[in-house]
C-alpha cells in the first residue's frame, strides 16, 4: 500500500524528533522535518493533495532562517532569510534596521532556548499540519476527500500569527486566526484564550456537522479531537484553569462539568485588542488594511481637537504587560521644515472623547509626536521623550502589575512615563489602545502583535517573569508545614503519594532510602533513627495490580480483578465503566494498526532483499515462502478486524442508549479510528491510540476505588498542584503578579517521561 | 457588534438577551441583600471555603505531569532505588541511567555521614574538573572536612584537626575574604566546649543541616556539569504554592479560605506509616 520510500521517510522523522529537546518541541519539529521532507522529495510540494498548501512551500533548510510562525507570510514570500523582507509593508521598507533586531535575537537564541515559551520565537505548534505521511494516505483521500485544512485549522490556527485581518472573534466564515503575539506565549492568560479560541472552532464545526449527513458527521467528530488535550465540548467548556492542563496532553479527556462548576465557571477572557475599532473612532478617520491602518481625511481640527481611535479590545491585566506599536506612514515633507506631525499614542477608557488627543482628558494617557511631550489626563504635558514622525515606529507598553507604563521610540526603551497608575480607579473600568490624529495627512500603522515587534517586548516580558521567579524561590515553605524543612516537607509529600496512590514498592524503596540517609546524618552513632514500617496493604497491592494491568493494555484482566476485589466500584462508576469498555477498544485498534505496520515492514524488506539480487531465477521460491507468511498475516488480521468489529458492535449496542452527548461523542470519535487502514500514523487521530490514554484511565480507576474505600481521591501533592492552580488564577486578575508565571512552566522543565 | 455577539454564539432567541439582563439584575440584588444581612465571619469564610474547594475540585490533577515529576524527584535527588521502582510501577522509562543516579547518591551518603574525603574522592572521579571549576564548593567540602575533623576531637587531641586546617584549608582561604571568614569561625569551634550555649552561627557548623545543605549543593553542581537543571521541579512546585498563598494573604484577596490545608496531615493515610519499634507518627529526626 505505500511504497518504500514513505517508510524511510517516516522513520526519519522519528530521529528527528528525538534530537529535539522539549523545549523546541512541536513546530520546531513539524517544521524541520517538512523541510527534510522537501529536500528530499520536492516533487510532493506539486501534488494534487487538497491539503498539500499546508506543507510549508518554503525551501529554505536552515531552521533558523525559517519562519515557522508566519507560514502565511512565508508563503507570500518565498525566499527570505529574515525578518526584514518577510513582511515589508512599502513603508518599512527604506532605512530601518530591523536585522539588527531580530535576526541577531533569532540566532542567539536559537532554539535550544530554556527559557519558557517567551523568547522571541518560541515553538509554534502546527502540530495539525504536519501530515508526514500524507501520501501513503492518497488512497484514502482520494475515494474521500477528508476536510484536512479544516481539520487543520484548530492547531494552525492557535498559533500561527493574525494573518491580514482576520479576527478570529468577530469572523463569522473562513479559516479564522489566533492573534498570539510573542511575549504572551507561555503565559496563563494566553492559554486561555487559546482554549477558548479552540473550543469555539469545535462549536462551530458541531453546528456545522450537524447539517451534514450521518456518515461525515462521524467523521468530523473524530477529526475534529485532532490534536487538543482538552476535548472541549462547548464554549463553556472551554474554560480553563491557569495551569490546568497537562501538557503531556491527557489522550481523551471528555470534559465533564457538573451543573456545579458551570455555575461557577467565570466569564471568559476577553481577547487581545485585534485591530482598530470602525465603531470607536472620530468620523474624519478612515481605517484600512483590515483595521491596521489609519488616515485623517477630515479638515484640520483646531488646537484643542483632534481625532482619535480605540482598538476594538481593551487590554485585559490579566495579560500583566500589554505593548502595542505603531508606524507613522505620513509622507516626509520636502521642505526643510522638520516639525513633526501631530501624532499622539496612548490609551483611554471609553469615558475619554474622541475629538480629543490621547492623554488630553481624564482616564487618557498619551505621548505627542510634536512636542515629545506625555500626557497624563491632562491638558498639560510633561517633558518626556524625543519627538517622533515620518517612519517612526513607536510603541506603548502599559504594565499592570506595577501600574506603570512607558513608550518606545525605534525599538529603544524610553524612560518611565506614568507610575502609579490606579488601574482599578478607573471610572470605566476597561482601558483600550487610543491612537490620536490631527492633521490632513496623518496616517499610521499599528501592530498589535500580528507581526513581530521592533522593540524586545519579549526580552522585557522575560526581566518581568524573572522577577517574580526570583521571588518565589526565595520563599520560605514552612508556611505550609511549620515543623518540616523543605526537603523534609518535599519528601513526606512524595511518600505520601506514593503509599496513596499504590506504589507499594517505590514506597518501601522510597522509606528505606530516607532512612539510610537519615542514619548518615546523626551526629551520635549511638542514637537509633526508627525507620518507616511501609504496612503491607492490601489495598495499596490490589490497587497496584489493577493500575499494572490497565497499564499494560489489558483491560480485561484489570476489570476482572477490579470486580474481584471491589466488586461495586464499576456500578457505581459508571463513566470508568464506559472510559474502561472503550479502552479496550483502543488496545484492539491498536493491536490490528501495529499487525499492519509488521505486514508492511515485511513487504518493504522484501522489495529491497529483490531489488537487490534482481530478478534471480530463486525468487520463486522465496515468493512462495513469503506468500505463505503474508497469508498467515492477512488471516490474523482479518479475524482482529472482525472482532474489532464485534466489539464495536457490541459497546454501541451496550451505550446507544445513554442519552449523554459526551458519551456518544465519545464512541463516535474512537469508531471513527476503524476508518482509517493505519490510525497510528495519521496526527488526526493517532493520539487517540497513545498509551497516555492507559494512563488517564487507569487513574481514573484508582480514584475511583479510593473514593469508594471512603479515602481522598487525591494525594497531598495533588491538593498542592490543584490549589496553587486555583490561587494563581486569583494571583492573574487585575494583572498581579500570578500573570507572569504558569505551572506549566514549572511541569515543561521536567525532561519527557516515556512509557514503557 | 455588540448587537450580534449573541447570534455569533448562537442564540437566536431574541428575549434570550432580555432574560439574561434579568437574571443578571436578580443575581446583583440578591447578592445586595446578603451582602447588607447580618452576617458574621465565620459563615462567610465558611462559604469563602466552599467557593475555594468548588473550585479545587474542578482542577484537574493530571497524573501523567504527577508521576514525571515524582521520577524527576526520585532521579534528580538521588533516590536510586525508589526511582528504579517507580519507573517499573509507573511503567515509565527512565530519566537516567541508574549508575548515575547511584554515583550522586553515593557522594551524598558520604558527605551525609561526614566522611568528606570518601566523597572528594569519588567527586573526582566522576568528574576531575568540578572542584577546580567551583572554588567555593571545594572550600565548602574542606570546611565540612575540618568541621568533621573537630568534632572527633572534641576535647581530646586537636592536632589532625590542626594539621588540616594549616595544610589544606588556609591555602585556600588567603586569597578570599568570605573563605578567612569561614574558616577563622570554624576553627573557633576549638576553642569551646560543644555541649555549652554555643552562638547560633557556630551552632550552624556543627548542626547535621551543614553536611545536608553541602551535599545538595555538590548534588547541584554534579548536575550542572551534566547540563542537567539544578533541581527537581517538584522543589519549584512547593515554593510556588508557598509563594502564591503569601502574595493571595499578603494582596488581601477577598474569598480566601482562612486557611488551605494540603492535606498531609490527614490521620487516615499517616496511620499507614507507623513505626517499626514505636507509636509515633511518621518519621521523627
Amino acid at each position: 500500500m505505500t511504497n518504500p520510500y514513505q517508510q524511510s521517510q517516516q522513520s526519519q522523522h522519528g530521529a528527528a524528533a528525538s534530537n529535539f529537546t522539549r523545549r523546541t518541541s512541536y513546530a520546531s519539529v513539524v517544521s524541520g522535518s517538512q523541510q527534510q521532507q522537501q529536500q528530499q522529495q520536492p516533487a510532493s510540494r506539486s501534488s494534487a493533495l487538497g491539503f498539500s498548501h499546508i506543507l510549508d512551500p518554503n525551501p529554505d533548510t536552515d531552521l533558523d532562517t525559517h519562519n515557522p510562525y508566519y507560514p502565511e507570510l512565508d508563503r507570500l514570500t518565498p525566499h527570505y532569510p529574515n525578518f526584514t523582507r518577510i513582511n515589508p509593508p512599502a513603508f518599512l521598507a527604506a532605512g530601518m534596521d530591523m536585522d539588527a533586531g531580530y535576526t541577531s535575537q533569532n540566532n542567539g537564541n536559537g532554539y535550544n532556548n530554556n527559557n519558557t515559551s517567551s523568547g522571541p520565537w518560541p515553538p509554534p505548534a502546527r502540530l495539525g499540519s504536519n501530515f508526514p505521511m500524507s501520501r501513503a494516505f492518497d488512497m484514502f483521500l482520494n475515494k474521500e476527500p477528508l476536510n484536512f485544512p479544516d481539520a487543520t485549522d484548530v492547531d494552525n490556527a492557535t498559533h500561527t500569527g493574525a494573518g491580514a485581518g482576520a479576527n478570529p472573534f468577530l469572523s463569522g466564515g473562513g479559516t479564522p486566526n489566533f492573534l498570539a503575539p510573542s511575549y504572551l506565549r507561555g503565559t496563563s492568560y494566553l492559554s486561555k484564550l487559546e482554549e477558548q479560541h479552540r473550543a469555539r472552532i469545535l462549536a462551530d464545526r458541531e453546528r456545522e456537522t450537524g447539517v451534514m449527513g450521518p456518515k461525515a458527521q462521524t467523521r468530523a467528530g473524530g477529526l475534529a479531537t485532532n490534536g487538543n488535550s482538552h476535548h472541549t465540548l462547548s464554549p463553556m467548556a472551554g474554560k480553563v484553569h491557569a495551569g490546568g492542563g497537562s501538557h503531556r496532553g491527557v489522550a481523551f479527556d471528555v470534559v465533564e462539568k457538573s451543573a456545579l462548576s458551570q455555575g461557577l465557571a467565570e466569564e471568559e477572557v476577553s481577547p487581545l485588542p485585534s485591530k482598530w475599532n470602525k465603531d470607536d473612532r472620530e468620523t474624519s478617520l478612515e481605517l484600512s488594511a483590515d483595521g491596521y491602518e489609519v488616515t485623517f481625511t477630515g479638515r484640520m481640527s483646531s488646537d484643542h481637537e483632534a481625532s482619535a481611535a480605540r482598538a476594538d479590545h481593551h487590554m485585559n491585566p490579566a495579560c500583566g504587560v500589554y505593548y502595542f506599536e505603531i508606524t507613522v506612514l505620513n509622507k516626509k515633507k520636502s521642505s526643510a521644515n522638520d516639525d513633526m506631525p501631530p501624532i499622539a499614542i496612548g490609551f483611554s477608557s471609553q469615558m475619554a472623547a474622541l475629538n480629543r488627543a490621547p492623554g488630553w482628558e481624564p482616564e487618557s494617557w498619551g505621548y505627542h509626536g510634536d512636542d515629545g511631550n506625555c500626557f497624563a489626563a491632562q491638558n498639560v504635558g510633561k517633558a518626556y521623550g524625543p519627538k517622533f514622525g515620518p517612519k517612526d515606529t513607536v510603541g506603548c507598553l502599559v504594565n499592570f502589575r506595577l501600574g506603570q507604563a512607558l513608550f518606545t521610540k525605534n525599538g529603544k526603551e524610553l524612560k518611565m512615563a506614568f507610575r502609579d497608575i490606579n488601574f482599578k480607579d478607573c471610572k470605566a473600568g476597561k482601558l483600550f489602545p487610543m491612537i490620536g490624529l490631527k492633521k490632513t495627512g496623518d496616517h499610521i500603522w499599528a501592530n498589535f502583535g500580528q507581526q513581530p515587534f521592533m522593540f524586545d517586548i519579549d526580552n522585557y516580558m522575560r526581566k518581568q517573569q524573572k522577577m517574580i521567579e526570583d521571588e518565589i524561590s526565595r520563599i520560605d515553605t514552612r508556611i505550609l508545614a511549620p515543623d518540616l524543612s523543605e526537603t523534609e516537607l518535599i519528601q513526606q509529600l512524595v511518600l505520601q503519594f506514593l503509599q496513596h496512590d499504590g506504589y507499594v514498592e517505590t514506597a518501601r524503596a522510597f522509606a528505606k532510602e530516607i532512612h539510610a540517609e537519615k542514619t548518615a546524618l546523626r551526629l551520635d552513632p549511638k542514637e537509633t533513627i526508627k525507620g518507616i514500617n511501609i504496612k503491607d496493604d492490601e489495598d495499596a497491592n490490589n490497587r497496584q495490580r489493577i493500575r499494572r494491568a490497565i497499564l499494560e493494555g489489558e483491560i480485561d484482566r484489570g476489570m476482572r480483578l477490579t470486580e474481584q476485589c471491589y466488586p461495586h466500584v464499576l456500578k457505581e462508576n459508571e463513566q470508568v465503566y464506559f472510559k474502561l469498555r472503550c479502552r479496550k477498544f483502543i488496545e484492539m485498534i491498536c493491536k490490528e494498526a501495529e499487525m499492519n505496520l509488521k505486514l508492511e515492514e515485511r513487504n518493504r524488506k522484501l522489495e529491497e532483499q529483490r531489488r537487490k539480487r534482481g530478478l534471480g531465477d530463486n525468487d520463486e521460491e522465496m515468493q512462495d515462502e513469503w506468500d505463505d507468511e503474508r497469508e498467515f498475516y492477512i488471516l490474523q488480521l482479518g479475524k482482529l478486524s472482525e472482532e474489532v468489529l464485534e466489539y464495536g458492535q457490541e459497546l454501541r449496542g451496550e451505550f446507544s442508549s445513554d442519552p449523554r452527548r459526551e458519551t456518544a461523542k465519545h464512541l463516535d470519535d474512537i469508531f471513527s479510528l476503524i476508518a482509517y487502514a493505519n490510525p497510528l500514523q495519521v496526527p488526526e487521530v493517532s493520539h487517540l491510540l497513545d498509551g497516555k490514554g492507559r494512563v488517564a484511565v487507569a487513574e481514573e480507576l484508582n480514584s475511583a476505588i479510593l473514593t469508594s474505600l471512603g479515602k481522598s481521591s487525591r494525594a497531598a501533592l495533588e491538593n498542592v498542584y490543584a490549589q496553587t492552580s486555583v490561587l494563581l488564577e486569583d494571583l492573574a486578575k487585575d494583572g498581579g503578579p500570578g500573570a507572569f508565571v504558569t505551572l506549566e512552566g514549572i511541569f515543561r522543565q521536567i525532561p519527557p517521561s516515556q512509557l514503557l | 457588534m455588540s448587537n450580534w455577539q449573541p447570534y455569533q454564539q448562537g442564540h437566536l432567541d431574541p428575549d434570550f438577551a432580555f432574560r439574561e439582563h434579568i437574571f443578571a439584575q436578580f443575581r446583583q440584588a440578591a447578592q445586595r441583600q446578603s451582602q447588607a444581612g447580618p452576617m458574621n465571619s465565620s459563615t462567610s469564610t465558611a462559604t469563602a471555603k466552599h467557593a475555594f474547594e468548588a473550585r479545587l475540585r474542578d482542577t484537574k490533577t493530571p497524573k501523567n505531569d504527577i508521576n514525571a515529576l515524582i521520577l524527576d524527584y526520585l532521579t534528580m535527588e538521588g533516590y536510586p532505588g525508589a526511582a528504579a521502582n517507580f519507573s517499573k510501577e509507573a511503567n515509565l522509562a527512565p530519566q537516567q541511567e541508574d549508575p548515575s543516579i547511584k554515583t550522586r547518591q553515593q557522594i551524598q551518603h558520604a558527605i551525609h555521614s561526614g566522611d568528606i574525603e570518601t566523597a572528594i574522592t569519588a567527586l573526582n572521579a566522576l568528574d576531575p574538573d568540578i572542584l577546580d571549576k567551583n572554588p567555593e564548593l571545594h572550600f565548602s567540602l574542606l570546611r565540612l572536612q575540618l568541621v568533621e575533623l573537630i568534632r572527633q576531637c572534641n576535647g581530646g587531641d586537636i592536632a589532625p584537626a590542626l594539621d588540616f586546617a594549616t595544610q589544606q584549608v588556609a591555602p585556600r582561604a588567603s586569597m578570599n575574604e568570605q573563605f578567612r571568614t569561614d574558616l577563622e569561625r570554624a576553627m573557633s569551634l576549638l576553642f569551646f566546649d560543644h555541649n555549652t550555649k554555643l552562638s547560633p552561627e557556630l551552632q550552624d557548623l556543627l548542626s547535621s543541616d551543614l553536611r545536608r545543605r553541602t551535599a545538595t549543593k555538590v548534588n547541584e553542581a554534579v548536575l550542572v556539569r551534566q547540563d542537567q537543571r539544578r533541581e527537581a521541579a517538584i522543589r519549584a512546585l512547593v515554593r510556588m504554592r508557598a509563594w502564591a498563598e503569601s502574595s493571595a494573604r499578603s494582596s488581601k484577596k477577598k474569598d480566601l479560605p482562612s486557611d488551605i490545608d494540603i492535606g498531609l496531615s490527614d490521620a487516615v493515610e499517616f496511620q499507614e506509616l507507623t513505626e517499626t519499634n514505636g507509636h509515633e507518627p511518621m518519621i521523627t529526626t
